[in-house]
Formats: C-alpha cells, structure tokens, sequence
C-alpha cells in the first residue's frame, strides 16, 4: 500500500463502499436501496482487487452482484406492496444507538490492535492456490458446503412444485 | 513470439505502445505516468473500434439479413445504403427521449448506461495481439463470466423502472433465461480451462498455438453450449424472447427511446461481438492461425475471425424461428447441463491420463479430439431421443390426404414425412 | 405453501405487430399462464351490411372483396352464387371454369399469406414471409392480367365473370403451375421439419374433432381437427364436381396440424389448376340476364337493373379460412332487403377461448396466427 496509485484507489473505492452501505439504509425505496447495495458489493471487489485478490474479486461480482443481488430483487417484487417502502419504523432511535455503538466497539478495537505486517508475499496465482487448498486441506468443509447447497435446492424444488406455478427464474 | 518488437512493426501495435512508454521513461517522468498512458491508450482505442464496428455491422446484418430474406436491405441513404447507420445514429440522437411520468426516473435513466457498460468491459481482458491486452487478468476467463452477469441487473432495473406490464414481463423472462443459462456457460468454459490448466486468455491462445490444434476440436461439446449460451447472452434471435416482437412489443426496452434505445441497441451489437471475441480467443485460436500470424498482424486475423463468427449469428437470425421460454429454460436445464457436467468429467479424465500416463502432446492430442468429437456427437443424438424428441409427438408429418366426405379422423396416427 | 399472486390482464392489440389487424384481445394472465381470453372486435366494423341495402345487387359486388381482402374472388363467388340461385340464372360453362381457376390462385395466394404470417408469429423474423412474398406477388401479377386489379379484385359478376381472359394468361398460368410446386418444396423443406417450429406448433391449441363440430368451425381448422369436410365436395359448385382432388385431413387438431393440412391443400391446388387448365372450354362468359320489367310507355328510359324475384338464397363456397356464406333476402326491388355474410372467421374465432386458456402469452399468439383470421371479415 505504498505508492499512490493504491492509495488514491483504496481511498475512493472506500468512499463508495461505505457510502451506498450508508445510502442502502437510508433510503426509502426498495429497489433503490438493493441498487446501492449492488454499488457496495462492486466496491468490496475493487477493494479485494488491491489486495491482490483477483479470484476473490470477481467471484464477488459473479456471485453476490450477479446472483444474490437477483435473489434480493425478486424477494422484493414478491413483496405485497405495502411493506415496499423502507419507511419510517418505531425501531429508528433503537437501531441508531445500536448502530453507533456497534462502529464505536469496532473502531475502538481496530485503532487498538497492534496489526503486524504479513510474513509471506501475496500469491502469484490465487486461483490455483485456493484450488489446490479448497481441495487439499479444505476438503471436508467443500463437501458438506456442496451438499448444503445441493439441500437447498431440493428445498426450493420441493416448496415451489406441488401448484405447478411457474416461477421465473427456479433455482 | 517471432515478433521483430520494433516500433513500426504493425504485426503487433504493442510494440508501437511499448516503445512510446520507454520513451516517457527515459524522459524521467513518474512511475505511474505509463500505466496511466498505456491504459488511455487502451481505452480510447477499444472505444473506438468497437463504435465503428457496431456502425458497420448495423449496415452489413440489415444488408446480409436481407439477402437470405430475398430483398435488398437498405440502399437509399448513400451509395448502396452506407450511410445507413449513420442516419440512424442522427436519427436516435435527435429523437426525444421520452421518460414516462411513473416510472423510477432515476432507475430509468441509468439502467441504459448499466447495461451498455459491461459490453464495453469484455473487450479490456480479450487478447486482439501478443501485447495487446488492455488487462491480462490471471482469472480472465471468470472475468468474463462476471461482467455477464451484471446483465441480469441491468434487464431488470430497465424492466422494473417502466411502470409497463410488458416491459415487466420481458425483463422476468429475460432474467430467468439469463440465470440459467449462465451455469451452462460456466461449466462449459471450464471444461476448455481445464485444458489448458490456466484461465488466463493470454496462456489460452498461447496453449492452442504451441500445440498447433484449436480448442475446439477438442471441446465440441463446449464449443456447442457456448455458442447456445453465447447467443442467450445477446438476447438475439433464436432466443430473442426479451424482446420478441411480435408477442410482447419489445420486452423490457418497450419504453425507451431515442439515444436510450440506442445504448440497448448498441449493447446488444457490442455484447455479440464480446461473445464472438471469447469464443474465438477460447475456441479458435485468437489472434493465431497457425503461422500466419508472422505475416499477417494478429489483430487483423482476430477481427476476421470474430467477424466471421458473428456473422454465424447473424445466419441464426435469419433463418431460425424463436423458442418459447419454457421450452428455452427446459433445453437449458435438461439438455445442455447434462451435457455439460459430462463433458467436464470426460475432459478432467483426459487430462488426468496426459499427464500420468506420460504420453506425449502428439499421440494425446489427435486420440483426446477424435474421442471427444465421437463423443459429442453420441451424446447430443443419444440424449436428445432419451428426452423424448423423437417420439411420436414431436416429429414432423404429413396431412392424410383423402375422399371420404364426412369421416373423422381425430387421433389416429399421420403419415411420417 | 402458496405465493399469493395477482392475476393481471394484459391487453393484446388492438395495436400490435402480431393481431393480424385490429382485433383486441385481453388476456388474464397468471405468470406466464393463461387464464381467460376475452375478444373485443368491431375495430374494423363498416356497416357493410347496412350499406348493401342501398345499393344494387351489382353494385354490392365491390363490397365482397373487401370483407375478406385476402381471398377477394372467393368472396366474390359466393355472393354472385347467391344471387344466381335466387334469379335461377344458369351461367356458361368457360364462366364455371375460369372461376374455378381463380378460386385457386386465390386460395394458393392466402395460404401463402397464411403460412407465412404464421412462421413470423413463431418468431423467424420475417424470412419466411419474404419468400412467401415473392411468390404471391407472382399469383398478383396473374390477377393483374385477368381483371387489372391486385387485391380487391371484383372480377366475379352476376351470371359469370366481368371479362375474358387475355391470351398471355394461359402460358403465364402454366408457367406458374409448373414451377410453384418447387417453391411449395422449398417451404416444407424450410419449415415443415424445423425443430423449434414443431416444438413451438405441436401440442398447441389443440381442438378435438367434436368441439371443432360443436362451434361450427370449418376450413383448414376444421380438417386439421380430422374432420374430413369440404364444401367443395359436400355441395359442388362451379367445376369442383368436374376435377379430381382429394382432402387434407389433420389428426391433433393442434397449431401443427393446421398448418400441415395448409401445405396439402396447396398442393391439392395445383392439382386442380393443372387439370382446369387443359380442360376449360371456349364459350361466352357471362350470361344473358333477365331483363327488368317492363318499360312503362311515355316515361324516360329507366336503367334496366336486375330485380330478382321475391325469395331468400344462401350461396356458400370453400374459402380459405372455411365456409363463407352470402344470405340474401330479396323482396323484388333493385337493392336487396337482408345482405348477412356468413363470415369464416368469425366463426372460427369462437372456440379461440377454449384453445388458449391453460397455454402460455406466446402460445396465444401462435394460436391467433393458425386461425387465420382476417379482420375485415370479422368486423365487416
């Protein structure tokens, strides 16, 4: 993080982030706050991006931009219209104190830490080193995730077929 | 590669940029000053080029579409129509574009721009040259995926932001293809990175030129499903259902006009030749063709290439009729995912046997492409009749022709063509 | 656990690429599925009826062709065999021929149409409607030579037809006999076995042969149901009784089948043009009217038009889309006193309900597009 290409990129890319972090919640509409939240996502990948971590990154556009932001959309749309509005709830006073003092603890512990330097130089080629680990010493956890996602989509299967309605976009 | 690496060798326009940026560096300027001039280099030239194409190949699928359809295609606005698309760029330019008064303006107004930039982003990982990749990522291939699928956001926010039954309609279609189609686009790339063993494009078209063989000789069935998927992608003909015109108006763009449809339209030329250009770095060589490329540029064969592969798909435009959403979900998830799974287990197979068996990259390579164009081909028909499309009521026949005025002959069975 | 969803209705025309002209139709829709199909017409409504009853029996000749403005002369024929039944007027044998002849290129150039239209419903982006163009423009030019017109031709009169052929019709009608079984070629090997034509037509709309009969369908749907039935043969009329030609019968009833049965029928044609042509004899064509009734002494000359006797008729012939029928109510004077037109389309529509609901929007369409309908005649 020396020179000031990184710098000046980790600097916006940290602007937009936490600011449509910011805007997903305050916003009122819906979709809005889903399209701010997609503009979140694209930043956390550009900040994987200068750490190096290319693989990570564009899982993260593939997987949460391209696929979990739909997810999101179509829960919305499904969504009786009366509750489409990020509106004004009793919880506001509450969930602001519990907001403040939830950053106050982590920023408190992140200035606090003594962070040391990585011991290792980043990886040539992350992909085939997350391969390799995902497949080696990992390999349990990558079983039972895939059978949890294979469960899944049993599940969905299993809750959307018996009215034979035809839900756009089944997965 | 055999590359003279002098400045005003064209064979290789890197070599003309590398040269500029040592210049910059022997006159001491700071260090990020050439990333900065390479970059705008890239940028401005990708840009350019891909307008001038989508101009071009506006006027040459109208023409060429119209020559398959029996009729001249355009020929009024210049010499043999040339400056056709000039007249509808004017023309999109100058139209209003009107913003309904319900719609999400915001929303609106930005899902053009959303959905014309990823088609853009494509062309920053594709190798047109040696040196001339704008970024050669290490994971360029998932990369690639990536960029597509913000498509899917884009449709819906057009979609959405409407305030339009139709439009609403297309986008939920167009979404539904999209996702699915974009598994059965993963598994069939990786099939052709298992190959290689790398998802850089550079090292791809590397791999298919030192072994002197083209990827899809040895990835048929990938090079199938991609060019099905590819075609999905681009929301064209035969799987134009998001904005089928003769059913639903225009799908998810019904209510854009002027310069807004023009970045929709754009989008969908520039989206074809992004497809185009994979499936020629992936599939067919890239920028090489077997030695030609010492006396050709690269990036002269590259073009040609993507443009001959586009032109495939503007032969599907013309001649096929358009499956039905359902239809087009079932093919993907019952036909081409099978299919797809198998190839990655056969190709994963192969790969395993080169490399312990020890045998050498000429005795391999002819054995792994005949065993896998066999393959193909087996499997396609093979599951095809297990799916049911051969059967009785799938398959084409004739009308019973007779004379006996008043007879009923509901539910018997036709003549066979 | 079910979603609670809103049906919603969607409004098919009457301004859509895809409606074959301004027919309304809304569709309550499910998802993707259909659940009721509601038909509004009268986009196109002219009053013909009304206004028929103020002009003379020739003078409605006109009004014909523009009911059914694809197949003019068969709407043409009808009415003109209407009234010759009422006024018993026997027309000349060349007359029954030629009519037999234009009948025929008329149905070849509507199915044409029909085929076409019906490829550009499934989605091949206008292609096979260019090349089905190309070669009804050919069945055009052969109407330009016989009666000047293209399209609403007004070529049939009251006793026979309103001219003779000139002497290039009859090469240029077996030049085009010898060379349209090609092109009929050409289309089924473009379309008959395309894959994702079949996927999209069979299975689709699909009307069984005893609903077909119930809501009085008739024509290539009627016969794509497997019910062999064809005024043609039923009940002949001009020189039918005299050439050899068999029906096309369908088995589903589905989209498929109305489609197949119209290629065979297109054949059939041919068939029938190839042996008029060698079998139409010399001869007047038209015949010698009933002149009207006397003259009364010492008053100007009145225009002699013709005043049938008092009666109803009911001509029917074979169009392309089914049966259309002219009932004609005369009560002695020059106009007649009830003009109804017993309009294929319109009946054809009916079942239009029962085939869609249960299919998909894109469904709907393709289903719209095998009927074949023709606004001007719904509407009238």
């Amino acid at each position: 993080m020396e020179d000031t290409g990184t710098v000046v990129a980790f600097w916006i890319l940290a602007t937009v982030t936490v600011g449509s972090a910011l805007m997903t919640a305050a916003v009122r509409n819906l979709i809005h706050a889903v399209v701010f939240l997609i503009v979140s996502f694209v930043g956390v990948a550009g900040l994987y991006i200068t750490l190096s971590a290319d693989f990570v990154a564009v899982t993260q556009v593939l997987i949460y931009a391209g696929a979990i932001s739909v997810l999101l959309l179509f829960a919305i749309v499904l969504t009786p219209r009366g509750s489409r509005d990020n509106a004004e709830s009793f919880l506001r006073m509450p969930a602001l104190v519990l907001a403040l003092l939830t950053g106050a603890t982590l920023g408190y512990v992140a200035l606090d830490t003594e962070w040391s330097i990585a011991g290792r130089d980043g990886f040539e080629e992350t992909a085939s080193a997350i391969g390799e680990a995902l497949l080696d010493r990992y390999v349990l956890p990558f079983e039972i995730a895939s059978v949890l996602l294979l469960m899944a989509m049993l599940g969905a299967i299993v809750i959307v077929r018996p009215e034979g309605a035809n839900e756009e976009g089944a997965e | 590669m055999r590359l003279d690496a002098k400045w005003y060798d064209l064979r290789d326009i890197g070599n003309a940029v590398g040269a500029l940026l040592e210049q910059i560096n022997d006159c001491g300027a700071p260090d990020w000053v050439p990333y900065v001039v390479s970059s705008l280099i890239g940028v401005v030239g990708i840009l350019l080029w891909t307008v001038l194409s989508v101009l071009a190949f506006i006027w040459i699928e109208r023409r060429v579409v119209g020559l398959m359809q029996n009729r001249i295609g355009p020929n009024r606005v210049g010499p043999f129509g040339l400056l056709q698309p000039v007249a509808d760029a004017i023309k999109l330019l100058l139209k209003e574009a009107i913003t309904t008064r319900n719609s999400d303006k915001v929303l609106f107004w930005l899902a053009p721009i959303v959905v014309f930039i990823p088609t853009l982003v494509i062309f920053a990982a594709i190798p047109f040259g040696e040196k001339m990749v704008l970024a050669d990522l290490n994971v360029g291939v998932l990369f690639l995926i990536a960029i597509g699928s913000i498509n899917t956001i884009a449709v819906f926010m057009a979609g959405w932001s409407s305030n339009n039954k139709y439009a609403m309609l297309g986008a939920m279609r167009t979404i539904a293809m999209l996702i699915s189609y974009e598994i059965v686009q993963v598994l069939v790339l990786l099939g052709a990175v298992l190959f290689v063993g790398s998802m850089r494009l550079g090292d791809i078209v590397a791999w298919q030129d030192d072994y002197n063989t083209w990827l899809l000789f040895m990835q048929p069935l990938g090079l199938l499903g991609y060019v099905i998927a590819g075609a999905v992608e681009m929301n064209r003909s035969p799987m134009d259902i998001a904005e089928a015109e003769s059913e639903i108006v225009a799908g998810y763009h019904t209510e854009y006009g002027g310069i807004k449809f023009g970045f929709f339209y754009q989008a969908e030329y520039l989206a074809g030749f992004g497809i185009a250009a994979i499936i020629v770095s992936l599939y067919m060589g890239g920028w090489t063709l077997w030695g030609l490329e010492d006396w050709v540029p690269g990036w002269l064969i590259f073009l040609a290439k993507m443009y001959g592969v586009f032109f495939i798909y503007i032969w599907f435009r013309g001649t096929l009729p358009r499956l039905r959403i359902d239809q087009l979900m079932g093919f993907a998830w019952k036909f081409l995912l099978p299919l797809a799974l198998v190839n990655v287990l056969v190709t994963g197979g192969e790969v395993l046997l080169w490399q312990e068996a020890g045998l050498s990259a000429g005795e391999a390579l002819p054995l792994f492409g005949v065993v896998n164009i066999a393959l193909a081909g087996a499997l396609v028909v093979g599951w095809a009749i297990a799916l049911g499309h051969r059967s009785r009521e799938r398959v084409a026949h004739r009308a019973i022709l007779t004379n006996e005025l008043g007879a009923i002959y509901y539910g018997e069975a036709s003549p066979r063509l | 656990m079910t979603l609670k969803t809103e049906p919603f209705v969607v409004n098919v025309g009457p301004q859509h690429p895809s409606t074959h002209g301004v027919f309304r139709l809304r569709l309550t829709l499910d998802g993707e599925r259909i659940l009721d199909a509601d038909m509004v017409m009268g986009y196109l409504h002219r009053s013909m009826e009304k206004l028929a009853e103020e002009r003379t029996y020739t003078q409605n000749i006109p009004f014909t062709d523009r009911t059914d403005y694809l197949s003019a002369m068969t709407g043409n024929l009808a009415y003109v065999m209407a009234v010759e039944q009422l006024c018993g007027i026997e027309v000349p044998a060349r007359a029954l021929w030629l009519r037999t002849i234009m009948a025929e290129l008329q149905r070849l150039a509507s199915h044409c149409m029909a085929i076409g239209i019906f490829a550009n419903d499934c989605g091949a982006w206008q292609t096979p409607v260019m090349h089905m163009m190309r070669d009804r423009e050919k069945i055009l030019d052969l109407f330009e030579m016989a009666c000047g017109a293209r399209l609403t031709l007004n070529y049939m009169r009251i006793g026979g037809v309103s001219r003779d052929i000139p002497p290039e019709f009859m090469p240029a009608t077996r030049k085009f006999v010898r060379e349209f079984p090609k092109k009929i070629a050409e289309y089924e090997d473009l379309l008959l076995e395309n894959e994702i034509i079949v996927a999209r037509s069979r299975g689709v709309g699909v009307l069984t042969a005893d609903q077909a009969i119930a809501h009085s369908v008739s024509g290539p749907m009627l016969r794509g149901s497997g019910v062999a039935w064809d005024i043609r043969k039923a009940d002949p009329y001009a020189a039918y009784g005299k050439v050899d030609f068999d029906i096309a019968v369908g088995t589903n009833g589905d989209v498929y089948d109305r489609f197949v049965v119209r290629i065979a029928e297109m054949h059939q044609s041919i068939r029938i043009l190839e042996q008029a042509l060698d079998m139409i004899p010399e001869g007047p064509v038209h015949a010698q009217l009933p002149t009207a009734t006397v003259q009364p002494i010492g008053q100007p000359v009145a225009p002699l038009a013709l005043r049938p006797p008092v009666g109803e008729a009911y001509g029917r012939i074979e169009s392309p889309r089914g049966e259309i029928g002219y009932y004609i109510v005369s009560d002695g004077s020059p106009a007649p006193f009830r003009f109804h037109i017993r309009s294929p389309s319109y009946i054809n529509l009916t079942p239009l309900k029962l085939m869609t609901v249960g299919a998909t929007v894109a469904d709907a369409i393709v289903i719209l597009g095998s009927v074949d309908i023709v606004v001007g005649e719904i509407d009238r």
